[in-house]
């Protein structure tokens, strides 16, 4: 039996139905062993897809084969394969460096339950990017937030459950406006199906319901996103999961509901709505800049590791958004090779984080110094990823800096003006990594810790792993060059 | 600022071509690898072995483009050779040789390793053909020289070595924007012969020049090097001002502004040279002085003065690394910088003063020495092209080069006083490594024609003519009779000299808790009035930049619910307008 | 601290005699003047060489009589003096910036209170 053509559907299949299986695991080791497997399994579908699109294609796939537009479309191009594999990837390392750290924080019992919710998460992610109708978009988004709600809920600090209603109703209200906008635009046009809305609204655009649709849509993804000043949930949400949920969420949580926003953007409403890429000129270009300053300035001033990093996620999304928003292709071919090679750069980061999280319960900066003299693997990738985070030439950080500043620089005087911002962004990048290595590596350690060993070696090489494919990505960029350009190619296409 | 052209450079399909030897840059960067991982004999052996190597490497690479890669979807060139490219590396990779040999024995591990990555960097800028690799290159410097500093030791080391990760990267950021801004606007990243004419060519021009440590860029090597440890600064002396001359000679030939700047810089150099306690830091600011006469001869741009450029950076990284490395023994065994510490060692370490003392004479371009058939050039240059001013200046500058140098250095170090210290004399291979470089200063003064040979374009210069010597003997022995005379005025105090870095290292950590102290004030008393809706603004404000930062603080959901609304109400009522 | 401070500063094993013990010959004051006296003979000969030997320089004021000696002359006392005036301005005692120098006879890795623990606002 040929799996080609069914590779989309075999994407979300996977994991979706590996999750049930696994609540009947009641051992905590099968557990663990099944969703590292779907999640595997998750990343070579990836992969194969991604042969398939590099050949130029798009791939389709109709579900059940009723055909589009009446029938569910799953519809794969550059962009949603480059953050298939972002997304696949991402939990895979992370289930595969995590075993210890989860078994420690989430507790033996629960595993099966936590997996579950993992792997129902990942189902949702996955889903959103394969799906080529809107409202399908709407239905995996539900599932993924709900199991990552659970996943954020899972670990042992009590902080959790009020981020995690702040998480909640935050995604929420997001993924309500979405629905709303949407509905909206079902109401005028009568479809669901991207593409085809894409064609219909040509004839209804002007309205002002479509424009009141497409401000919902971008509100409510906006908050799903965690564009400033929409973030509020972010921080807390990520410093207080289970080490090995941050390691996977930074990576792509975020990002898949930026994808969306950028789809429904460039593929629905710039061709059919007057003047629409005003907004991206006016309001998230100006909120892309804030965001980029304030997370980065925040991050100077934060004691805690996590949240250190929580708001240099910010940052970096401000940095994507700002891509975007250059509406030319090489900004947004910067823009997704960011997406790309900062979930490299974050993953790597949190995986160390995890590595930390097995030795020391708070990850508080004043609790945590000198401890790079008794891990200084730990330290020694943390900091490499680090140098990925500021842009250090020869890691994949550098790649997309740089083509994002050339991106900046086509637009002339704005364009400089964009560049002192991330240059000063990046100059602080620079104190906040170089403060949290210079404290870990050179400070006293606080009271008498017993003395502490490295992290356990199957950890410890996972997040090795993940620092040299910042550095092969950095090197050779090829594959989320190509992606990224076609990506680029293809939503400008788009534009009127 | 002109508008763009929206140029993007042609993507070319991976053409990669390599060169049929080893590129000596990537010799330099494994041996750095080899001497991490070995020890003990094989270690001495790779330090000895691979400069070397990579010397003899240096000579087979021929003119012009040799190697050719695909990177970020650019053909960059990573090496291509030259005259002036060929010079530059020769004399890294000497001087690579000769700081390990002083350093085998003493310098721990990683120094040597960082060291010979560094000068990996240098290297590879030298043979450089495009802006990217040079930038990359020039990176890899940047971080290991940063690694050496940190490697003094100290507090004071690590404190210092922070400062200069910062400034380095800095002046990285700076470059980088300006290559690609050039990339945009011409679309070629070429190095070829700039102007300094629009926002990327002035960045560039920057960027280099923070490594050339032009004041007020230049803070960081007078802070920097003096904390590193005795073979560190022998290492740090020679690479990153000199890649910058280099990058300098390739890119801004004739670039008028550099006279003033190299001027500038001439000065400077001195006078903080004179006003300074600690040994190696006078030597610091004696760089800032040297790489001045290099500047101001890029600036010129004739053939000669050219030529007056790379020759003066070929001896001046010998004749420093020879100070650095008799200072460097002084510190060694005796622990102690300060000259207001020092004195009267000329007793017990007769080889480490003659040493010096012939590095002091070279380096004030005395008769004889290499100085003397070297910097001379860059006069020539000047004079021929009628530039009075700048000709009187120099050769003032020269007679100042022998006061803060050539007798400063020595006098207070080795003779001044008897401070009691009998320390002993260098180690053999200190020594050796003293009386190599030594032999050097010397020989290239009495026959300089193997180095002029190598120069980028042909020069037969005679300096040895009697009107020459003379003149030059009157200038300096008459300087030497100003110091003498002038001693009281120069005694040697306990103390630094304030320098730019005062802004950030004072006046910035000044301001910022002005700042604070000011911004808590209202915040206090805005908080207390939060309820008050006529006030609700000023709060607003108020929070935003308190000083527990409003961003950090975890935002309630009710704020977020208000954002929410804003922000829809805003988006709609934009498309509405 | 101490094992950190891989640099040693300053050596308490260095020997050391009482300044000014020794009688070495180049220190002797006889030895100083005899010096001078050279130096004089020595500058006056590179004066009168002038006559002797032609400098052509290549702009007018080279021309002038012994001009290396003179402008060599002044120019280096202009420059202690311009040294000595900014001096008063620039010169601040080393604890100037808080970090505290090692003295001579404190043992290794002495004073290094400063304020690097907190290293937020230092750049």
């Amino acid at each position: 039996m040929n799996l080609e053509p069914h590779l989309p559907a075999l994407q979300v299949v996977v994991p979706l139905l590996t999750a049930p299986l696994v609540v009947l695991l009641r051992d905590a080791r099968l557990a663990w062993w099944a969703a590292l497997a779907a999640s595997a399994m998750n990343f070579a579908v990836a992969v194969a897809i991604t042969g398939q699109v590099l050949d130029g294609a798009v791939v389709r796939y109709d579900m059940g084969g009723w055909a589009a537009p009446l029938g569910i479309e799953l519809r794969v191009d550059a962009l949603s394969t480059i953050l298939l594999l972002v997304v696949s990837g991402a939990s895979t390392l992370a289930l595969l460096g995590g075993r210890a750290s989860l078994l420690e924080q989430v507790g033996e019992a629960r595993q099966p339950l936590f997996m579950a919710a993992w792997l129902l998460a990942l189902a949702g992610l996955v889903g959103i990017l394969v799906s080529g109708d809107a409202f399908n978009i709407f239905v995996f988004m539900e599932i993924s937030s709900l199991a990552t709600y659970i996943l954020v809920a899972g670990g042992p600090d009590r902080r959790a459950l009020p981020a995690t209603f702040k998480y909640l109703v935050a995604g929420t209200v997001g993924a309500t406006f979405y629905l709303i906008g949407v509905g909206m635009v079902f109401m005028m046009t009568g479809t669901l199906n991207i593409a085809d809305m894409e064609l219909r609204l040509a004839t209804v655009g002007d309205t002002n319901i479509v424009y009141v649709a497409a401000g919902f849509i971008t509100i409510g993804l906006a908050l799903k996103a965690a564009i400033f000043p929409l973030h509020a949930w972010m921080p807390n949400a990520y410093t207080w999961a289970p080490h090995v949920v941050t390691a996977f969420i930074a990576a792509c949580a975020t990002k898949v509901a930026l994808y969306v926003l950028l789809r429904m953007d460039f593929f629905v409403f710039q061709k059919n709505l007057v003047d629409h890429e005003l907004q991206f000129a006016f309001v998230l270009m100006p909120l892309a800049a804030m965001g980029i300053l304030f997370g980065s300035i925040a991050a100077v001033f934060e004691p805690n590791l996590k949240r250190i990093l929580a708001f240099s996620s910010l940052a970096q999304i401000g940095y994507i958004l700002l891509g975007a928003s250059l509406v030319t292709v090489a900004g947004f071919n910067a823009s997704v090779l960011h997406l790309f090679n900062h979930a490299l750069a974050k993953g790597a980061l949190f995986l160390a984080v995890v590595c930390l999280g097995l030795r020391y319960r708070h990850l508080d900066l004043a609790d945590l110094q000198g401890a790079g003299r008794h891990m200084p693997w730990t330290l020694t990738a943390f900091a490499l990823a680090g140098l990925s985070l500021i842009g250090v030439p020869g890691t994949a950080g550098f790649v997309s800096k740089w083509a994002l500043i050339i991106a900046a620089l086509e637009r002339g005087a704005l364009g400089v003006a964009l560049v002192v911002l991330i240059v000063v962004s990046s100059l602080l990048a620079v104190v906040y990594v170089a403060r949290i290595v210079e404290r870990l590596w050179f400070g006293e350690p606080p009271g008498e810790n017993p003395a502490v060993s490295e992290a356990p070696w199957p950890t410890l090489a996972v997040t090795w792993l993940a620092v040299g494919a910042n550095f092969w990505f950095g090197l050779n960029a090829s594959l989320p060059g190509e992606l990224a350009q076609r990506a680029g190619e293809a939503f400008l296409r788009h534009l009127p | 600022m002109q508008a763009p052209v929206a140029a993007t450079p042609v993507r070319k399909p991976g053409a990669m071509t390599v060169p049929d030897f080893l590129p000596p840059g990537l010799v330099l960067l494994a041996g750095a690898v080899l001497v991490a991982l070995t020890r003990g004999g094989l270690r001495n052996v790779v330090v000895l072995g691979t400069p070397l190597v990579a010397l003899w490497l240096t000579w087979q690479v021929p003119d012009g483009v040799v190697a050719t890669a695909t990177y970020l979807d650019y053909t960059v060139q990573w090496v291509e050779g030259s005259a002036v490219r060929r010079l530059f590396a020769t004399i890294f990779c000497i001087m690579s040789f000769v700081g390990g040999l002083y350093a085998f024995r003493t310098a721990r591990g990683h120094e040597l390793a960082a060291a010979f990555a560094y000068a990996a960097g240098a290297v590879g800028v030298c043979f450089a053909g495009d802006l990217i690799t040079l930038f990359l290159f020039w990176e890899l410097m940047a971080i290991f020289s940063t690694v050496i500093v940190f490697c003094g030791g100290t507090e004071r080391s690590r404190a210092a070595g922070i400062r200069y990760a910062v400034i380095h990267l800095l002046g990285g950021v700076i470059l980088k924007v300006g290559i690609e801004s050039i990339m945009v606007t011409t679309g070629s990243i070429e190095i070829r012969a700039l102007q300094a004419q629009d926002f990327g060519t002035w960045m560039v021009l920057l960027g280099i020049l923070v490594n050339a440590a032009a004041p007020p860029l230049s803070a960081w090597l007078a802070d920097a090097y003096p904390e590193s440890s005795p073979t560190g600064s022998v290492f740090l002396s020679a690479f990153t001002t000199k890649t910058a001359v280099l990058a300098l000679i390739l890119l801004f030939p004739g670039e008028s502004v550099l006279i003033g700047v190299g001027l500038w810089m001439v000065f400077y150099g001195i006078i903080y040279a004179l006003l300074e306690n600690d040994a190696r830091r006078i030597l610091a600011y004696s760089i800032v002085n040297q790489v001045g006469f290099m500047v101001t001869a890029v600036g010129i741009g004739t053939e000669t003065a050219l030529n007056g450029a790379a020759a003066h950076a070929f001896a001046h990284i010998i004749y420093k690394a020879l100070l650095f490395m008799s200072a460097g023994v002084v510190v060694y065994r005796t622990g102690l910088n300060r000259c207001s510490d020092l004195g009267g060692l000329f007793r017990t370490m007769p080889l480490t003063c003659a040493c010096g003392i012939i590095g002091a004479l070279a380096i004030s371009s005395f008769p004889l020495t290499s100085g003397f058939t070297t910097k001379t050039l860059i006069s020539e240059g000047a004079a021929a092209q009628g530039m009075a001013a700048v000709y009187y200046l120099l050769a003032a500058a020269s007679a100042g080069v022998f006061l803060h140098a050539g007798i400063k250095f020595p006098w207070f170090v080795f003779f001044q006083k008897d401070s009691g210290l009998r320390p002993k004399d260098a180690p053999w291979n200190m020594g050796l490594a003293m009386m190599i470089f030594a032999a050097a200063c010397i020989g290239l003064g009495v026959y300089p024609d193997p180095l002029y040979a190598l120069l980028p374009y042909p020069e037969d210069a005679d300096f040895y003519k009697p009107g020459k010597v003379l003149f030059y003997l009157q200038l300096l022995l008459f300087s030497g009779l100003a110091f003498f005379l002038l001693l009281p005025l120069m005694k040697r105090t306990e103390t630094i000299s304030l320098d730019v870095d005062w802004l950030w290292r004072r006046a910035l950590p000044l301001a910022w808790s002005w700042a604070q102290s000011s911004l808590d004030a209202i915040r206090d008393k805005a908080v207390a009035d939060l309820h008050d809706a006529k006030v609700k603004l000023s709060a607003w404000f108020a929070t935003h930049w308190g000083g527990d930062g409003f961003f950090a603080r975890s935002w309630p959901i009710s704020a977020t619910a208000l954002w929410i609304a804003a922000l829809l109400a805003a988006y709609v009522l934009v498309y509405f307008l | 601290m101490t094992d950190r401070n891989i640099h040693p500063t300053p050596k308490p094993d260095v020997p050391r005699v009482a300044p000014g013990s020794d009688d070495h010959w180049l220190s002797r004051p006889a030895t100083v003047r005899a010096a001078w006296r050279v130096l004089g003979v020595v500058l006056g000969l590179l004066v009168l060489a002038q006559f002797l030997v032609p400098v052509k320089g290549h702009f007018p004021l080279e021309n002038t009589f012994a001009f290396g000696a003179w402008f060599g002359f002044l120019a280096c006392l202009a420059m202690v003096l311009a040294a000595r005036v900014l001096g008063w301005w620039l010169k601040k005692p080393e604890s100037y910036y808080g970090e505290a120098d090692t003295p001579i006879d404190a043992g290794p890795g002495g004073g290094d209170a400063g304020p690097e623990a907190g290293g937020d606002d230092r750049a």
